[in-house]
């Protein structure tokens, strides 16, 4: 089968939000017979996405924009956000031997989306960021 | 998909036993540390965190569980979690928990390998 169905939405800042982006993506991998396995590290992707684009909009008011792409092969999950952007390569790869001991425990979206996915790419610039992943369904 | 956090705690003699359900978010981790510092105050060092109905969490309520694992670090104490859902498990991998903290299959195999006597 290569039906490909896709799923738009803006969300606005709310507690807990995310759920619903998740919600969404469920309905849509039930529809297409995707495993619960591949659906729940999914789950890890859409989430981490989500709240790392809220919380470093930079926004009084954010909103994120996020879209779904799904095959019985691969998922696309694109998460854009219209803040002041980052610098991928100023951001520090969080360690636990060196997040113990240390006040700031946070930080590790960016480390999880990268390595949860099969491919990750972030474009960031002053007008926001996109960040594009695919999660392979197979 | 069930976004109400809760959770329920019971002591088997000196081990604590925090049992949640719903989304671990920053504030069912921070609920989470409440009640392991509740009982880590009157000198509870062995603690198991059953996730068992948790079915999605996220990096920032996962960040107060490195706090808990740093307090039992400093006391020799220890963190077990268990009923793991794979993904779940996944995550805790890759941030490196596992090297500070126990994973076991069910509450029953945790309290086993605190020598509590279980059934």
């Amino acid at each position: 089968m290569d039906e490909n169905i896709k799923l738009k939405m803006m969300l606005p800042k709310i507690p807990d939000i995310e759920l619903v982006a998740i919600e969404g993506m469920d309905r849509m991998a039930r529809h297409m017979g995707i495993s619960e396995e591949k659906i729940s590290e999914a789950h890890v992707l859409v989430t981490e996405a989500v709240i790392n684009a809220f919380e470093h909009s930079g926004q009084k008011n954010p909103l994120v924009q996020v879209e779904f792409t799904m095959t019985q092969e691969k998922l696309t999950i694109f998460v854009r956000d219209f803040g002041k952007g980052f610098k991928p390569e100023d951001i520090e790869k969080p360690d636990i031997n060196k997040k113990l001991g240390s006040s700031h425990k946070r930080g590790w979206g960016l480390k999880l989306m990268e390595s949860m996915s099969d491919d990750f790419k972030v474009d960031s610039n002053e007008k926001g960021t996109k960040i594009t992943i695919i999660k392979n369904l197979q | 998909m069930e976004a109400d956090f809760r959770l329920t705690s019971e002591l088997h003699h000196d081990v604590l036993v925090i049992n949640t359900s719903g989304y671990v978010n920053n504030e069912g981790g921070e609920k989470i540390a409440q009640e392991f510092d509740k009982h880590f105050e009157k000198g509870v060092k062995k603690v198991i965190i059953n996730l068992e109905k948790s079915k999605v969490v996220n990096s920032i309520g996962i960040s107060f569980l490195i706090e808990i694992i740093d307090k039992l670090n400093e006391e020799d104490g220890k963190l077990i979690f268990t009923n793991l859902e794979s993904a779940i498990e996944k995550m805790l991998t890759i941030m490196g928990l596992f090297n500070y903290a126990g994973k076991e299959a069910t509450v029953d195999s945790a309290l086993k390998t605190f020598d509590i006597k279980t059934g």
